[in-house]
């Protein structure tokens, strides 16, 4: 047992601490505005860091790191508000490491590595309102080749893919399919969203596909798909770990140099108390993302615990950064304060892969109910 | 980062159950009555020297005092059994007054209690709390009169809850009239048998004795000032993070019950209890971990004090998560006191419904708790 961080763990946190600080800080502020949404610069010079490579073989480029780096690296990201792919990325080449063509492989992951190349994971498909007619997937073969029509949802960054990530059902079953953002009959338009983290809808119509693009087998589809969410919602938990430290820190030091009534706002209770649930929250999930991760990179079954983790982070999401806000009192409702962004970001965050609710479902299967 | 056991420390705690499902039969009536209210009876007393006797009260300590020189996850493992089994994981003797008398006793007291401690044939009487001194300890005002060969103790103390059966009281009192308060309190180790003290109970409202007690014209001999003089509130204060620590045995052993109920009875398809229930989990899984690293602090030689102070209110508190979703589950039954056949787990939820709340103020409340956690953790300036 060793719930500190190994020498190396420290390293890593550490460049990638100071890395960030010296490269990304505030940077969420001229991104937002920008069209890809993200600073592509920030991204190379990740990937020069060997970032994107962090979870992949070196004969791809990669570091052959695991889960629990990323996950380490992710909470940096997180505090820094860094936007951008990089977990679609990650789990989406993740998919294709364990499951793609040596060919797939190839292809993909030298230059995903290399930070040359944006995979995204398109997986949400529209729910009809009731009464409203059931959007369905248009799947037929014809000479050998899949034609694919179809409407996903909440693809985030979905303008910068390079490929995507597309399930459906095919005769033989559910199946996955790498798909070239180059294919003719692909639309992408971005939603305004809260955390205007471009999040769009895909459409595919009539998109022309091989059958040697098909991730795993076919009838695979959905357990692959599984297995990147379950990824996505641990990165996204370390994500919010982060941020929500971040939020923490400036409502401490908000509440050691703010005074009213004479005195620093910090030495009040009512601030103290809430300044200690905010940390309780944090503590609480910061194990909790660190055990599931630890465990992945043990290759030990961590489904419960990633569900765990998540549900935890997507509730603390909301709970953390509201006392934020309301420690920081007018100033953390302005546009001009950083905070904000990060309240805004929160929300996608605690929405993306699914939220408390939803993962509580599954923990309380996992016990047996 | 490592969150598994080592195969040494997987086999210790596979002993250490294996123990208590043998000694079944002293280990449940033990529990019967410390459940009663009444605390140690005989059964208790059997199965705590029989704990003792293996060195699982002190592990942490010097085998020349009853211990057996290991690292604290040890001492997490073997709590987390007690916790399980008995509803409690330490002594006051183990837990408080003992790391104390290690670190600041004379070398007659070492050798005169603490391979009693550890052995588990004495327990301590844990002797802060007064009438107008609660989260403000250091505002006691009992009275300790220095004449030279011995000390003078009179007034009183208040919710001392094993003042009744313990044979020794860990006594704070005022040496010294000091602003501020707290340098001028001392710690003594107090026979109980001692003429003068009068032990008067008080009931709670799960059931469970605690005492008012009285101390007149006490005499005591300068040999049971433990440390030096007037430096007891620093003594108490390196201690208290010892008493923090904690476990979720008995919570995970209890959620267990509940969960084998609703699936016994076929409530799980509600999706209000199943969020429920998944919530329940998701906090004793979070807060295991928190314990698990204050042990693991503890092994690393850095003292565990804003993290106890989260780890004993993040337990406390989803104690009450706990008892109050399980009667929300079982529904208008969960009222009933045992003995009803309508009492759902012989009424066990009644029960802890009015006894948990003890846990929530005893050693220290929740606000004392997040207090600690603001200054001390997150260096917030105090008032």
């Amino acid at each position: 047992m060793d719930l500190g961080f190994s020498k190396s763990e420290k390293l890593l946190v550490e460049s990638a601490s100071g890395f960030l600080t010296k490269e990304a800080t505030g940077i969420f502020r001229d991104t937002e505005r920008s069209e890809a949404g993200y600073s592509e610069r920030l991204w190379h010079k990740m990937a020069q860091l060997g970032w994107m490579g962090i979870l992949f073989p070196e004969q791809y480029g990669g570091m052959d790191g695991n889960f629990l780096e990323l996950i380490l690296l992710l909470e940096e990201m997180g505090k820094a508000l860094v936007p951008g792919p990089f977990i679609s990325t990650i789990i989406g080449g993740c998919g294709i490491m364990r499951y793609g063509t040596e060919r797939q492989k190839e292809d993909i992951l030298p230059k995903l590595t290399a930070g040359r190349q944006v995979i995204i994971p398109c997986f949400i498909a529209p729910e009809p309102a009731a009464g409203a007619a059931k959007m369905k997937d248009q799947v037929s073969l014809r000479e050998g080749q899949y034609l694919l029509s179809a409407t996903r949802l909440f693809i985030p960054y979905a303008e910068s893919a390079d490929g995507f990530l597309f399930e459906t059902r095919t005769q033989a079953g559910k199946t996955l399919f790498l798909i070239s953002s180059k294919t003719p009959g692909i639309i992408c338009r971005p939603f305004e969203t809260l955390a205007a983290d471009k999040q769009c809808e895909v459409v595919l119509d009539r998109v022309s596909v091989p059958p040697t693009n098909i991730v795993g087998s076919e009838g695979q589809g959905a357990a692959i798909k599984n297995e990147i969410e379950l990824w996505g919602a641990l990165c996204e938990s370390a994500y919010i770990l982060g941020l929500l430290e971040k939020v923490l820190e400036m409502a401490v030091n908000h509440a050691k140099i703010r005074e009213q009534f004479g005195r620093p706002i910090g030495t009040f209770q009512a601030i103290q108390h809430q300044c200690a649930d905010m940390v309780s929250d944090i503590d609480k999930l910061k194990f909790l993302t660190y055990q599931a991760a630890w465990k992945l990179s043990e290759n030990i079954p961590a489904g419960r615990e990633i569900h765990m983790a998540k549900a935890r982070a997507s509730d603390a999401s909301r709970r953390v950064t509201l006392l934020g806000i309301k420690i920081h009192g007018g100033v953390g409702i302005t546009q001009e304060y950083d905070l904000q962004f990060y309240f805004r970001r929160a929300k996608a965050a605690e929405t993306a892969f699914g939220d408390g609710d939803f993962h509580r479902e599954f923990v309380a299967r996992s016990l047996g109910l | 980062m490592d969150f598994k056991f080592t195969a040494q420390e997987e086999r210790f705690r596979q002993e250490v159950q294996e123990f208590f499902l043998q000694e079944e039969k002293d280990v449940s009536a033990a529990r019967e009555e410390w459940d009663s209210g009444q605390g140690f009876g005989p059964h208790s007393w059997a199965i705590i020297r029989k704990i003792g006797s293996k060195g699982w009260l002190c592990p942490t300590w010097p085998k020349k005092y009853g211990g057996l020189e290991l690292s604290f996850i040890y001492r997490y493992i073997i709590m987390e059994q007690m916790h399980r089994f008995l509803n409690w994981f330490s002594t006051v003797g183990a837990g408080m007054a003992g790391p104390v008398i290690l670190n600041r006793g004379s070398q007659e007291q070492k050798e005169n209690y603490l391979p009693r401690i550890a052995g588990g044939e004495i327990e301590f009487a844990l002797g802060y709390t007064e009438p107008d001194a609660g989260s403000d300890m250091a505002s006691l005002i009992i009275d300790a009169d220095d004449k030279g060969d011995h000390f003078i103790i009179s007034g009183s103390k208040l919710f001392n809850t094993r003042a009744h059966f313990a044979q020794y009281y860990w006594l704070g009192a005022r040496t010294a009239e000091t602003k501020p308060a707290h340098r001028g309190i001392s710690l003594f180790i107090v026979d109980l048998k001692s003429p003068g003290i009068n032990v008067s109970p008080i009931w709670t409202v799960g059931g469970r004795r605690t005492n008012a007690v009285y101390f007149d014209n006490v005499r005591v001999p300068r040999e049971a000032l433990v440390g030096e003089k007037n430096r007891g509130f620093y003594y108490i204060m390196e201690a208290v993070d010892f008493e923090r620590i904690s476990t979720v045995g008995g919570l995970e052993r209890d959620f267990d019950e509940l969960l084998a109920y609703v699936k016994a009875h076929r409530l799980g398809q509600n999706p209000l209890t199943r969020q429920k229930l998944a919530e329940l989990a998701i906090e004793i899984e979070s807060a295991k971990l928190l314990a698990l690293k204050a042990a693991w602090m503890l092994d690393r030689r850095r003292l565990p004090n804003y993290e106890a102070a989260m780890l004993k209110m993040v337990v406390s508190e989803m104690e009450q998560d706990f008892v109050y979703t399980a009667m929300q589950i079982i529904g208008p039954c969960a009222q009933v006191k045992r003995g009803s056949e309508w009492a759902p787990s012989n009424g066990k939820y009644e029960w802890r419904y009015r006894d948990s709340l003890e846990e929530l103020v005893t050693r220290g409340t929740s606000e004392i708790m997040r207090n600690i956690i603001a200054q001390r953790g997150l260096k917030l300036p105090r008032a």
